[in-house]
């Protein structure tokens, strides 16, 4: 299944939708749903904070081959942002050190099994493949 | 659709499912406590990094005044959240 959606936190309800119909669609297990609907928010969110001129909407796309799920965000005519060179946040630190930013992408890496990114023509493409149990 | 309530007993009551186009309104509500509070998630779906960092920042503004946040009531996915983000060490979690 694929899709665009405007560059727009307001687009969430109907990304959540579309997950919704992805696992419908092919009959998985419902506990993956909270799982899709939580890496696509961070990285579709991601894109339109540091991206939020842009006026090109942003393509979804959920595939499941075989034992896979494989998701893939794509941004057009977008500067690089390799989330794979993110350095990984410290989550032993105190309260006091505790910071907001990267913990979106640190769930998104707990998430998934495997995340690959590329760039190519000015279209930043993140693809991330999540293994079903048998 | 979300929601964020303060009860009669002065219990944060969260519902629904806690999204990034949904801080605006829970700050409304975080940003007004002053002491030690219980946050129930019994009604409470989903949540993203944007949700975890309204309790993060309530959790760090309250620490200065000794005051802290208490969660109960976690399904398990929302449970796994906080784990995957460390925050099962910076909260009460019951």
């Amino acid at each position: 299944m694929h899709k665009k959606f405007k560059r727009d936190i307001k687009s969430l309800e109907s990304i959540f939708k579309f997950i919704d119909d992805f696992i419908e669609r092919h009959a998985l297990d419902h506990s993956l749903t909270f799982v899709l609907e939580l890496v696509v928010e961070e990285l579709f969110t991601n894109m339109v904070k540091y991206n939020s001129n842009n006026p090109n909407d942003i393509a979804i796309e959920l595939n499941k081959k075989e034992n896979d799920l494989i998701v893939v965000l794509t941004d057009f005519d977008a500067e690089p942002f390799d989330i794979t060179k993110r350095p990984d946040i410290d989550v032993d630190q105190l309260l006091e050190e505790r910071k907001v930013g990267g913990l979106g992408i640190h769930l998104v890496k707990q998430m998934m099994d495997k995340i690959d990114y590329e760039y190519k023509n000015r279209t930043s493409k993140i693809i991330l493949t999540k293994h079903l149990e048998k | 659709m979300f929601d964020v309530k303060i009860d009669s007993k002065g219990e944060v009551q969260l519902f629904g499912r806690f999204d990034a186009s949904q801080v605006e309104k829970a700050k409304a509500v975080f940003d007004s406590l002053e002491k030690s509070c219980t946050v129930n998630f019994k009604e409470l779906e989903y949540i993203s990094s944007a949700g975890l960092s309204v309790l993060l920042a309530t959790q760090k503004r309250l620490n200065e005044s000794d005051q802290k946040l208490k969660l109960i009531n976690l399904n398990k996915y929302i449970g796994d959240v906080f784990r995957y983000a460390g925050f099962d060490t910076i909260f009460e979690i019951e």
